[in-house]
């Protein structure tokens, strides 16, 4: 039985109007949590009272919450101080600004109002509970990314170096050893290369003898898993278990988006509590807090990469500068030399017109270029359901369902390809000019080595 | 064909592959004028055999072929040969009416090859193929290795790659080869021509047996090896089963599993050696007639009880009539309706103002000065700026540097000014991020610890905007064909593959060049050091710079 929390029944102003839909609210979002969150009504009432035990509790529910958005790996038994570091780091980098927050104790003694505002501003800010229900879905089709970013390396600043064998001064490294490595890694390669395809293949075969098997009618088809799941059933009793709990998460997430207007309510009484205290406290805090800013001089890793990824960028972009500056004060002056030669063949053609045509043009093209600069809200990230559908078989399954409701998310290989193949292509200019690179510099060098010539192949 | 002795006439005809009618004929025919159902066709003159059907045919029921039968035939001095002459078919043989015994000892092997064949085909049912789908075409050499390793699991030995390029190169060797285990041709010896062909698909089977275990010596530790990694059972003569329940499976379908044999053969041999090439089709056959005696047993390498493999067999042919099992497609159903209720699901009014208001009171408390970007936001657009400085690029060598009219070099003109602009945008752009770095760095939370300690805390990160982005439904990636999915498989790979190779090469530079740079390294080995350097760097390790000694002449 959940009790309201003393700021609902106590006479603020203004009845509280969802006195009693609080219980269901929390109730819900509580049950459309992810299992292994363990939030429970009690807790978030604990907090709001600045219980003792409610801090640590909602520290470690955070972690779990904070971890599973980011996708590392965690576990139970992670120091406190660890977690609590962790959860200060996360709520930083996804703009959390309430200093208090950032002062509360490492022993997580004290501040579960505090935790329990940086909540609920992290399940409005990110979305909190439809991400950890989109990452926690129970997966029964073939699933396969589309985006690249994991494999943006330039961000990894994990020490590889740890990796490799330490060679003193003493130890030299045949550098055939490299060269060696360098061949296992590319025939790695090829024989995944090769796996894949063969993965296609099975999976097409799968894809394409199954279609129109499915219940559902958009997908069509079976995935590997259903496909299994037909042979030996008995293995998979737990899917169902699974499917069944998430339906009832979802469930519990519906009701919790009609109940919610009276959480919110709920948190800013929350804010005007702490707001009251504030106003009593805050002379002696005042000179605490102006002790406390961070060291302006620490160093901070993340800082430095993002400004050596800024630099480069900008380095690069200088130069396209400076060259299209020359190539246009060129031409510019051709040109106007050329409408000068004829400016009158140009007037009685009417030149006026065709410019401005040619203006709307040239802007057209461009535009797409500039949306390219801009971040795309909707571009698809992440993991996607593969699903077959020959060009056939897409006009006779018509639009049957999702005309009229908005359609499901959805993207075409096509698209994915040409995005890959731009940047492939891009990559593949990146590695050339970096080879060019080594390749002049080698040259110097060779030019110091005595008595041989070096012909490049 | 048979490379070891000079073009002496050899038995053995080659049937035309390409033509399918025929076949029957073939086979029939071939007996009695010692055609072996093999390729060497590569081999023969430029002019296709003729088709069995020219030549004489010596019934239906063949004998086996004996030395003895040549020597029954008319006006044949060389053995075999049915008066079709190619250069290799030659007169060196000249009057040699008696075939040497290694002739007759290929075609001992010949025969027994046919007999295999003709066993293997007998014994087809007619129950529906439980075979790959037609996409396998020829089956490269890697896929040949893959589809035998098991219809379900995706191989995962790497070994795989090169045991099967290495059967590819072989045929050629004939090493030692096993004695082939005794087979007694049994007559009436003939194709039966109401056995239909279903698929071509067995044959890709049988065919990425073939040139697999040819002329390997060690075809069958290979084979075991294979088996092991893949099969439960580690016999090699699970490759057997696997062919046997293709060709079993596969009514009729080993006459063109046996042509495309053939032409596998030919492919893969380059010399049409006939002898080796009646070897696979020996060792193919016998593994699968070897393992009749298991041939009741079908396939199933997963298959936990005999309850299911019945079923697996038709898994392919009835594969639009397979239905989910009841619980499953229920709990499916509902599931599949909450997700879709909840992504449709939309935030109430009052939610949303109630959301406000408690997000702006609380900002109102955030510290003053505070950053217009957050961290998280800070990155998506620098990742976004990324590719800009390429892109722009590839913009700007389009234009080209004449024009024929006036318009064009106009709209070039324009193009240009238009790229400058977007360049001092992203310019400026990067400014304000670069600010933005810098203030967040000081809200950056102190770490009491070493700062190395928070640094893997901010990392994970990046795993974030891959999560689904808040929405609540799994995109679908739709493709319209086979081409289509290896195609984003394998771009997929080339682009990783790229990214580690862009941070090798990084890393290499700035390790390797000082090495070199520094000259401390003897003489004598700084131009071989210099040259490894220079292939890793500059070639990616696939090619060589030539280094010449630049010695005076005196």
């Amino acid at each position: 039985m959940v009790r309201k929390g003393p700021g609902s029944a106590a006479g603020r102003a203004g009845a509280m109007p969802g006195g009693r839909a609080l219980p269901g609210a929390v109730g819900a979002l509580c049950r459309a949590m992810p299992p292994r969150a363990r939030l429970v009504p009690e807790g978030l009432r604990r907090a709001k009272l600045d219980r003792p035990q409610a801090t640590l509790d909602f520290w470690r529910l955070l972690y779990a919450l904070l971890k599973q958005i980011h996708g590392g790996k965690w576990s139970e038994a992670d120091a406190i101080d660890t977690q609590i570091r962790f959860v200060k780091l996360a709520l930083w980098y996804q703009g959390y600004g309430r200093p208090e927050l950032y002062r509360l104790p490492s022993d997580g003694s004290a501040g579960s109002r505090e935790l329990l505002l940086a909540f609920s501003w992290l399940l409005h800010r990110i979305s909190l509970l439809e991400q950890l229900l989109a990452r926690n879905r129970v997966r029964t089709g073939d699933e396969t990314s589309v985006c690249m970013c994991e494999d943006d390396l330039s961000q990894s600043e994990q020490g590889t170096t740890e990796i490799a064998p330490e060679y003193g001064p003493e130890d030299r490294v045949d550098v055939r050893y490299l060269q060696w490595l360098n061949g296992r890694l590319r025939f790695q390669w090829r024989s995944l290369h090769a796996q894949h395809q063969e993965q296609c293949k099975l999976l097409h075969k799968i894809h394409l003898l199954t279609s129109g098997s499915h219940v559902d009618q958009i997908l069509g088809h079976f995935s590997v898993t259903e496909m299994d799941l037909i042979r030996q059933t008995e293995n998979y009793k737990q899917l169902v278990q699974l499917l069944e709990r998430e339906t009832m998460q979802l469930e519990a997430f519906l009701e919790w988006k009609q109940l919610e207007p009276v959480y919110w309510q709920w948190m800013e009484t929350v804010l005007d509590n702490m707001a009251e205290e504030g106003n009593m406290c805050k002379p002696q805090d005042a000179h605490i807090e102006k002790s406390s800013l961070p060291k302006v001089t620490s160093c901070c890793p993340w800082a430095d990469s993002l400004t050596g990824q800024i630099n480069k960028l900008s380095r690069d972009l200088m130069a396209l500068r400076d060259q299209l500056h020359e190539l246009v004060t060129h031409r510019k002056s051709a040109w106007e030399e050329k409408v000068k030669a004829r400016a009158e063949d140009l007037q009685k053609e009417d030149f006026a017109a065709t410019v401005r045509k040619i203006q709307e043009a040239v802007e057209l093209k461009l535009l797409d270029l500039s949306n390219l600069c801009a971040p795309k809200k909707n571009k698809v990230h992440g993991l996607c359901r593969l699903v077959y559908r020959s060009k056939h078989s897409a006009s006779k399954i018509g639009f049957s369902r999702s005309v009229s409701k908005q359609p499901a998310p959805a993207v075409s290989a096509t698209e994915v390809i040409r995005e890959l193949q731009m940047r492939e292509a891009s990559l593949q200019r990146e590695l050339k000019q970096l080879r060019e690179e080594c390749r002049q510099r080698l040259d110097e060098i060779a030019e110091g080595l005595d008595g041989v010539i070096c012909i490049s192949p | 064909m048979l490379g070891t002795q000079p073009c002496e006439a050899r038995t053995p005809q080659v049937p035309h592959t390409g033509t399918s009618p025929p076949a029957p004929r073939e086979l029939r025919a071939v007996g009695g004028q010692g055609r072996a159902v093999a390729a060497g066709g590569g081999r023969r003159s430029g002019a296709a055999p003729e088709p069995l059907g020219g030549a004489p045919r010596a019934g239906a029921a063949l004998p086996r072929i004996s030395p003895a039968s040549y020597r029954a035939w008319p006006g044949r001095t060389e053995l075999g040969k049915p008066g079709r002459a190619g250069p290799c078919c030659l007169r060196a043989a000249g009057g040699e009416s008696r075939p040497s015994p290694k002739e007759l000892e290929e075609l001992e092997l010949l025969n027994r090859a046919l007999e295999k064949a003709l066993r293997v085909r007998k014994s087809i049912s007619k129950t529906p193929l439980e075979a790959q789908v037609a996409l396998a075409e020829k089956p490269t050499g890697e896929g040949s290795a893959f589809e035998n390793a098991s219809e379900q699991q995706v191989p995962v030995s790497g070994r795989d790659v090169p045991v099967s390029r290495e059967a590819r190169a072989v045929s050629k060797k004939p090493a030692s080869m096993k004695k082939p285990s005794p087979y007694q041709l049994r007559a009436p010896y003939r194709t039966d021509p109401d056995v239909k062909k279903t698929q071509r698909r067995a044959p890709a089977r049988c065919v990425s047996q073939g040139p697999r275990t040819a002329g390997k010596s060690s075809s069958k530790g290979a084979v075991s090896r294979q088996g092991k990694s893949h099969r439960p059972a580690s016999s090699a003569s699970d490759q057997g089963v696997c062919a046997a329940t293709e060709l079993q499976n596969a009514p009729g379908s080993s006459k063109s599993a046996l042509k495309e044999q053939q032409s596998s053969i030919r492919d893969s041999s380059g010399e049409g050696n006939l002898v080796a090439a009646g070897r696979q089709l020996i060792d193919a056959g016998k593994k699968s007639c070897g393992s009749h005696g298991e041939s009741s047993r079908k396939e199933n390498p997963t298959a936990e009880g005999g309850s299911t493999s019945p079923r697996t067999v038709t898994i392919q042919q009835q594969g639009c009539q397979l239905k989910l099992p009841h619980p499953y497609r229920k709990a499916y159903s509902r599931n599949c309706r909450a997700w879709e209720r909840s992504r449709l699901c939309q935030t109430s009014a009052d939610a949303a103002a109630a959301r406000k208001r408690f997000t702006e009171r609380i900002q109102t408390t955030f510290c003053s000065p505070m950053p217009a970007l957050s961290p998280v936001e800070i990155e998506e657009e620098l990742k976004v700026l990324q590719d800009i400085p390429s892109l722009l690029s590839q913009y700007v060598e389009a234009e080209p540097a004449d024009h024929p009219t006036l318009q064009r070099e106009y709209e070039s003109l324009l193009t240009l000014e238009g790229l400058q602009s977007t360049v001092s945008q992203c310019l400026r752009k990067l400014q304000l991020l670069q600010a933005a770095v810098e203030s967040q760095k000081r809200l950056h939370p102190d770490c009491t610890g070493d700062v190395g300690s928070c640094c893997p805390a901010c990392v994970p990160a990046r795993g974030r905007a891959c999560g689904g982005a808040g929405t609540l439904a799994v995109p679908l990636l739709w493709y319209s064909s086979f081409q289509e999915l290896r195609d984003l498989f394998a771009l997929k790979l080339q682009v990783s593959m790229l990214h580690q190779e862009i941070a090798l090469q990084k890393l290499t530079m700035t390790e390797l060049l000082p090495v070199l740079e520094s000259e401390a390294c003897p003489e004598a080995s700084a131009a071989q050091l210099y040259r490894a350097i220079y292939t890793q760097l500059c070639e990616g390790g696939k090619r060589f710079p030539v280094l010449v000694r630049d010695e005076l002449a005196d």
